[in-house]
Formats: structure tokens, C-alpha cells, sequence
């Protein structure tokens, strides 16, 4: 499918229960039963925010550590949103806002910003990883890009990694602004969904920019790099990677473990071209 | 040995003080929320700073190996501009849970002013209410009578003697806090409040039971290395090691761990840094070495 085109609601509500259930404790499952309860009956925006922080003193930051079959479930449910790496307690969170009464409509979205402004990093990454879960995501483009302009690292992967919002519904400017970020920070590209899909010529030549701003500084260029070129780069990035090649044989010509430096390059840009085929 | 500085108010750092401090063993922080050294003139930047120190902050200091707790409260100046004031404490309960929030605080008296009063006993009454630790600011001016006077308001509002912290105490003050149960801290200001060598004495004579050692670090002349030199100065007078540990580490713990937002244990392990930090997998950093003295990029 095609970036920002509409898709059904996702609601893998079931999946996160049952993942939910089995790792709190009695009474951690009967206060998210009495919050589910409470938030059914409406809740005004502050009450909903509380709700959202309380859960904090119910669930940890523990990894989630769902099963794998679990996530291929998961992945399959939620077009292709991925709970590898959330925490419990991003779950429960994920899982109240689900719930919330509202969430289709303009009250529901003021909620959510007013949830927004209030939240802390915890609070922050449980809030963008439901960004592609509620009804009609596109609604929330603007506050995603909020999220990509984080320097909290865990804020922008938050918004950025395992989860198909960036490439379904941002617009070209914030998807590219996404992958350089990512680029740029060294937040693992590969965990960036629909790149291949989105792959153009402007982002490219962005990526081929940094590439040149790295070697004028001697810095190196993150293997990565690549990957966000794809096929788009035409012959600049040929000459970007030979470029690259020549450095790491000169690296070669004067270390007698060289010649193993520029074959690893070559296989990055192998493994670059074949993961740009994907 | 490893040390907690329990009132620091890191957002007026910067990150060499975030270095100087993990390198001389600080290992966590409490900012209390306070004032920016001007008064503010509206309700949103309490909130953008309540959410910075929830926020920003936290993650600041976890670059540089450093837990980040807070204690959200209005304090004792801003509350004289009541209209503002009262806004302010519509805020407070939607921070003052939230994760790693450790207590209400800083509040309590700055001239002893009713209005200051009224916020005072407010939010007292809602750390009662709500089972929370209180850190108080005790006055400059007044400071014998105002610490006194803060001590009655907490009993009255009904908040336990081991749930308040009374700060900014000196000789003519500790007994007092002492005689009623509550914790007492002290501030180590190059020049204002107390210095090391006083802060020793009040170690030998007092004993370490309920005392706490802070910096109060801000944005004027003070030091984040308050804590870890006032105990090398301890070490140095003949203070036992365990009294110095109570002061500069396990008091505060104790005290503002009640809150049940300090992992004591995630405190003594050794720091997973930035961008290992998330869930301690490897594979996101794909063979890098995090730095602990790295800057953000942007």
C-alpha cells in the first residue's frame, strides 16, 4: 500500500492483554481493571493523563520480551507495528489509551494532546508507539514530527522505529527529516519500516551530503548510510562508495590487517544493495 | 564510596557538571522543583518546566551515568502571586505521581507571608492525602521561627514525621527538626548556608541518625561536588565511614525511598549509559561503544 493511504483500524487490544495479564501482578491487574472500568464510564483529559502516569506504579520499565510467535501475531494484526522492544509498562499504557472512549473523535484527539503535553519520557514513548493504532493516525502527523525533533533518543525511536507511522503518514519533508535524524544520531536504520518503499532521490542526495560532510570532517560515514541510498543515488553514489573503498585501501596499503578492512567494506556494500532489493 | 545528592537543581548545570559528578561517584540526583531566580508570569512555564524536569532532564543526566529523581511542588516565593499561585496547584497533581517523582517539593516558607501559607498547607495537605514524602525549603531570614512553625503545619496537615524532610538547617535549627522526627538536611554553600567544616561538627555532635548532606547546587555560586567533599572531609576528621555513608548516601534513600520510585539496587549497578539505556540490548548500538561524555547530536 501506498504512504498515507487509509487503513483500517488496528486494534491488536487482545494481543496486548494477553501479554499484560501474564506478567503483572494480582494487584497490578486489578487496578488496570479498575482504570479500564473508570475510563469507560469517560474520563475528563486530566483524569486520563493521571491515569496514564499511575500506571507507573503498577508495571515497570521491564522489557516486554513478547514471545516471537506472539509478535509475528502482532506484526500481522497491527501492520507491521512491532512490541520486541516496548517495556511492560509501555504496554499498559499503550493498552489504556486504546481505550480510550473518545479516541475516534475530536475529544479523544484533545485528550491525547493534552496527554501530550503532560507526559514524561516514559509517558512520551508509550504515547507515539499507539500513534498507529488509533483510528485515523493522520490525525497525530504533526505531533510524530514533534517526537522526531526530540533529542531524547528514546523519544525519537519511540516515534521512529518498529512501528509503520513514519512511512504511512508522514509527509515528504518529516519522512525524510526521520530517516537523516536516524541517520544522524545513529539510531539503527534497519528498524525504520517502508524505507525501501520510500527510498527517493531527495533522500538520497541528503544522505549523500552527510556522507561528504563526514569524510571533509574525518569522520567516518555510518555503514548505514547505504542503506538509506538504496537504488536512488544513481552515479554519485557510486562514486560516494568508491570513494569510501579508496580510503579503506589506503587504510589497507599502510596495515598489514587492511586488505580485510576494504573486503568488509565491500560486503557492506553488497549487503547495502541486497537489503536496497528488499 | 557512592554518594546521592539529594537537593540539586541540575536544569541550571551544565554537562561538565554532570562529568565532575559521576567522576567524584554521585550516582543519583533529586531536583526539586523551585524558582528560575525571577518570579514567573504564567501558568505554562510551570508546566513546560514541571515537564522538563519529568522529561529533559532525567535523560540529561542518564548520558552521564546519573539517575534523575524530582520532587514537584509550588514553592514558597511564587506562591506570593496568588492568581498565578493557584493555577499552579491545579498543576501539581498531575506531576506529582508520576514516574521517578520522589516527593512535593521544594514548598514551604520564604517571608512567611499567608499566601505563602495557604500553598504551603495545600500541598501538604495533598502529600497527606496522597501518601507522598514532602522536601521543605526553610526561610533565609527568620529561619529558626519559619522551620518551627513549618514543622507544626506539616503535623496539622497530618503528614508523618518520617515523611518530611526539612532542608537548608544549621546549628541553631537541627535540634529542633530532630526532637520532632523529621529528616534534617543541610546545604553546603560555598558561602550562605553551611560550610563542610560546620557540617563535620554537626556530624560529631548530632550523629548521623536523620541527617541528610546536600549541594542545592543552582544557578548561582554553589557547587554539585558538595556532597562527595563534605565526606571527604568527614573521612578526614575521623568521621566513621558508616556515618559518613548515612549522610551522603543512605539517609536520603531512605527517606525520599519511600516514595517507591528509587530501585536501590538499579542504583548500585553500574549505569547502563544513553544508548544502551532503553533495554540494555546491543544490538541497537551494532558494535559502537556508547560514551558516557558524549553529546547529543541534533
Amino acid at each position: 500500500m501506498a504512504a498515507g493511504q487509509g487503513t483500517a483500524p488496528l486494534d491488536p487490544t487482545p494481543l496486548i492483554d494477553s501479554m499484560v495479564q501474564a506478567r503483572l501482578a494480582p494487584a497490578g491487574r486489578d487496578w488496570l481493571a479498575r482504570a479500564l472500568a473508570e475510563q469507560a464510564g469517560d474520563v475528563d483529559d486530566a483524569r486520563f493523563g493521571q491515569l496514564l502516569s499511575a500506571a507507573s506504579r503498577i508495571a515497570r520499565r521491564q522489557p516486554l520480551q513478547p514471545s516471537p510467535a506472539l509478535r509475528m501475531t502482532f506484526r500481522a494484526a497491527a501492520d507491521g507495528l512491532d512490541p520486541e522492544r516496548w517495556t511492560l509498562l509501555e504496554a499498559v499504557r499503550v493498552r489504556l489509551i486504546l481505550a480510550h472512549p473518545q479516541r475516534a473523535n475530536d475529544r479523544g484527539q484533545a485528550a491525547l494532546e493534552s496527554a501530550f503535553q503532560y507526559a514524561d519520557e516514559g509517558e512520551l514513548c508509550a504515547l507515539y508507539r499507539s500513534l498507529a493504532l488509533l483510528p485515523e493516525p493522520k490525525r497525530f502527523a504533526w505531533r510524530a514530527g514533534e517526537g522526531c525533533r526530540s533529542n531524547m533518543r528514546s523519544v525519537f525511536e519511540a516515534v521512529a522505529c518498529d512501528t509503520p507511522y513514519p512511512w504511512r503518514w508522514f509527509d515528504p519533508i518529516a519522512w525524510r527529516q526521520c530517516v537523516m535524524k536516524a541517520l544522524f544520531i545513529g539510531a539503527p536504520v534497519a528498524r525504520i519500516q517502508g524505507l525501501a518503499a520510500r527510498r527517493d532521490e531527495e533522500l538520497a542526495r541528503m544522505a549523500l551530503d552527510l556522507a561528504d560532510e563526514r569524510r571533509s570532517a574525518g569522520r567516518p560515514v555510518p555503514a548505514d548510510l547505504w542503506n538509506v541510498v538504496g537504488p536512488c543515488g544513481g552515479a554519485r553514489a557510486d562514486a560516494s562508495i568508491a570513494g569510501e573503498l579508496d580510503a579503506a585501501n589506503a587504510i589497507a596499503a599502510a596495515n598489514p590487517d587492511g586488505p580485510r578492512a576494504a573486503a568488509a567494506l565491500q560486503q557492506e556494500r553488497r549487503r547495502a544493495g541486497a537489503a536496497g532489493a528488499r | 564510596m557512592l554518594f546521592l545528592d539529594p537537593h540539586v537543581h541540575m536544569t541550571s548545570r551544565t554537562t561538565d557538571d554532570y562529568e565532575a559528578m559521576a567522576k567524584a561517584g554521585i550516582r543519583a540526583v533529586i531536583e526539586p522543583a523551585f524558582w528560575l531566580g525571577q518570579p514567573r508570569t504564567q501558568v505554562g512555564a510551570f508546566l513546560d518546566y514541571f515537564s522538563s524536569l519529568v522529561g529533559w532532564e532525567r535523560f540529561r543526566a542518564a548520558q552521564f551515568g546519573i539517575h534523575h529523581f524530582c520532587a514537584i511542588g509550588l514553592n514558597s516565593k511564587e506562591a506570593n502571586n496568588e492568581p498565578l499561585a493557584k493555577e499552579v496547584l491545579e498543576l501539581v497533581p498531575r506531576f506529582a505521581m508520576k514516574e521517578g517523582v520522589v516527593a512535593v517539593g521544594e514548598i514551604g516558607y520564604d517571608e512567611i507571608t499567608p499566601a505563602e501559607e495557604r500553598a504551603f498547607a495545600w500541598q501538604l495537605d495533598f502529600a497527606a492525602r496522597n501518601d507522598l514524602v514532602v522536601m521543605v525549603h526553610s526561610p533565609h531570614r527568620d529561619k529558626k521561627r519559619g522551620i518551627v512553625r513549618s514543622l507544626d503545619l506539616a503535623a496539622e496537615c497530618k503528614v508523618p514525621m518520617h515523611k518530611l524532610v526539612i532542608d537548608h538547617n544549621n546549628e541553631e535549627t537541627v535540634q529542633s527538626v530532630l526532637d520532632r522526627g523529621a529528616w534534617a538536611a543541610f546545604t553546603i554553600y560555598p558561602h550562605t548556608k553551611m560550610g563542610s567544616e560546620r557540617m563535620v561538627e554537626i556530624v560529631k555532635k548530632y550523629g548521623p541518625k536523620q541527617v541528610i548532606v546536600d549541594s542545592s547546587a543552582d544557578w548561582g555560586v554553589s557547587d554539585p561536588l558538595s556532597v562527595p567533599k563534605t565526606a571527604a572531609l568527614m573521612r578526614e576528621r575521623g568521621v566513621d565511614e558508616s556515618a559518613i555513608e548515612a549522610a551522603c548516601w543512605g539517609n536520603a534513600l531512605h527517606a525520599y525511598g519511600q516514595s517507591g520510585q528509587i530501585d536501590v539496587d538499579a542504583l548500585t549497578r553500574p549505569m547502563a549509559i544513553d544508548q544502551s539505556r532503553l533495554f540494555h540490548d546491543n544490538s541497537v548500538l551494532r558494535g559502537q561503544t556508547p560514551k558516557q561524555a558524549a553529546g547529543v547530536p541534533n
